[in-house]
């Protein structure tokens, strides 16, 4: 039987789900979002109430902005095992927001459409630690 | 300054390396024990201080560390005099030396010190912390692996994209910056590199090298101000504080500054982003009255070749990608260009020590525009710096200088 996947930090992800989405705030107000969600709208001429954000799921597509592939292992709290060198990104949302993310490929280009998928970190005897992750739509 | 007029009249800097003997304390003492002998002073000549709070806790030093300024006077002895301890990381230098000058400015004090001192983690910079709730910089390391070259990358991969910047361009940065390092006896590596090693060294952050990315260093630095009309009784070579400003982001900026993980691109905000860089640098031109043609010698932070090339960009403010075409042309070249930019060596040849190394930066220039450096001394008879600094969670920096003597 294989291992459950679990966020390594939950809230961040919508999951389980086939089709995982990040978790952000936007303004009722003003439409500003956030990620991660913000108590107060971060827009410095939009009032801070708390009652005026909302969590909301962003697009679970993205546009590339930029890349690089990470070669060194790093120090923790990173962990990833084994460790292989990973590409990871920005991705520009159709609501607006630039986002950091690992990638599942460094087969990209800027500007290339992407989904959101997950990918594993590492593991334990119970269960499989993973993070969100964007993989070239096909 | 409004109200005053304020001179740097002594300055210190403890030589970059690593030094695993040493406390910060000491390197802290050290650097001002040669900043008052630069101005002809004794210690308890200082009535007020201004000193970085050290930032990698977790790795050592511990809450002393975060109150860095009291144990480096308690070293020194204890003269019951202001102390206070800012952290504002890589802009922590421009920032205590704000203090200091805001201090003498306002006519509460007539001598005031800035004193950073640090060793900073090596290797890649991670959190300092376990707080996975609502610790950003924690979240973004760990969730999605950005490291500082990380970054560094992403955002150079993108200036390649847009602007066509090429390899011998990343790499003729290390080239240009090295050449004033052989001479700088507080220089952690004194060597002169070559396209050819540079563009051979291995890739660390593609597209990013190593010899295009900085290391982590021990240093500690000291500068005393006091006003413009005092200055002459303690050096016959002051240099001015044109303009001092400090920055941070502005909302609908498109960069993701470290420790973040997002940003919202505004169109209003301008395309060329990293806009913490822009205000600090518009806030001192315009303190100052001056514009970049005014610049003779520059000291920026060329943590990788990416800053150096887009700091280039906003200090000049140039069009995105602009530094390319003058580094190609020489224009920034150590010490013969028409402005020379890293005369000192740079982060490349010195490393990064957070909270002390926006002072050193200072210095650097201080030391240009006083002249008689021998085979390091800049070529164009400089009258006017600039030192910028960048940092975490997009602080920044900005300190111009001018020859007052």
């Amino acid at each position: 039987m294989s291992k459950k996947q679990v966020p390594l930090v939950e809230g961040l992800f919508t999951w389980p789900s086939d089709q995982p989405k990040l978790i952000a705030s936007k303004c009722k107000k003003c439409g500003t979002p956030a990620f991660p969600a913000s108590p107060y709208c971060t827009n410095p001429d939009c009032e801070k109430k708390l009652e005026n954000v909302e969590k909301v799921e962003l697009s679970n597509r993205a546009k590339l902005y930029t890349y690089a592939v990470q070669a060194y292992p790093m120090p923790a709290p990173f962990k990833m095992e084994p460790f292989e060198p990973f590409p990871l990104g920005m991705l520009d949302f159709p609501e607006g927001l630039r986002v950091l993310g690992m990638l599942t490929t460094e087969k990209v280009e800027i500007g290339m459409e992407m989904e959101m998928t997950v990918r594993k970190l590492y593991e334990d005897d119970e269960n499989e630690y993973i993070t969100w992750a964007w993989k070239p739509v096909k | 300054m409004k109200n005053r007029d304020i001179a740097i009249v002594g300055v210190g800097v403890h030589p970059y390396g690593k030094w695993p003997n040493k406390s910060m304390p000491e390197m802290g003492c050290y650097a001002i024990s040669q900043a008052l002998e630069d101005a002809h002073m004794k210690w308890r000549d200082i009535q007020t201080m201004a000193c970085g709070a050290y930032m990698w806790i977790a790795d050592q030093g511990g809450v002393p560390s975060l109150l860095l300024g009291t144990a480096v006077s308690t070293m020194m002895g204890g003269t019951g005099i202001p102390c206070v301890n800012i952290v504002n990381a890589c802009a922590t230098g421009q920032t205590i030396l704000r203090e200091a000058c805001l201090a003498v400015a306002s006519g509460e004090h007539d001598i005031a010190i800035a004193v950073g001192t640090d060793k900073s983690a090596g290797g890649f910079f991670r959190p300092q912390g376990n707080d996975k709730k609502f610790d950003n910089d924690w979240l973004r390391y760990a969730m999605t692996g950005e490291t500082n070259p990380g970054y560094w990358a992403m955002e150079m991969r993108r200036r390649i994209h847009d602007c066509g910047t090429t390899e011998e361009d990343m790499a003729m940065v290390k080239v240009i910056t090295s050449k004033g390092s052989v001479h700088n006896p507080n220089a952690r590596y004194r060597k002169e590199y070559t396209l050819k090693e540079v563009l051979e060294s291995p890739m660390v952050c593609d597209p990013l090298r190593l010899y295009e990315i900085c290391a982590t260093s021990d240093s500690a630095s000291a500068i005393i101000v006091v006003p413009m009309d005092q200055a002459e009784k303690y050096t016959d070579r002051p240099i001015r504080i044109n303009g001092l400003a400090v920055g941070s982001p502005s909302f609908g900026d498109p960069c993701i500054p470290l420790t973040y993980l997002s940003a919202l691109p505004k169109a209003d905000v301008g395309t060329l982003g990293w806009s913490e860089s822009r205000n600090a640098l518009a806030a001192a031109y315009k303190q100052a009255g001056m514009t970049p043609k005014d610049i003779d010698v520059i000291e920026l932070p060329d943590n990788s070749s990416w800053h150096y090339l887009t700091y280039m960009d906003m200090i000049l403010q140039l069009p995105y990608g602009g530094s390319d075409k003058l580094l190609r042309e020489g224009y920034f070249n150590v010490p013969d260009g028409k402005v020379p930019v890293c005369p000192s060596g740079g982060f490349g040849a010195f490393g990064e020590a957070t909270v002390a190394q926006g002072l050193w930066q200072c210095i650097e220039i201080v030391y240009q525009l006083r002249g008689n450096l021998g085979p390091r001394q800049i070529t164009n008879n400089p009258k006017i710096g600039l030192a910028q600094s960048y940092g975490y969670a997009g602080n920044n920096g900005v300190c111009i200088m001018s020859k007052a003597f």
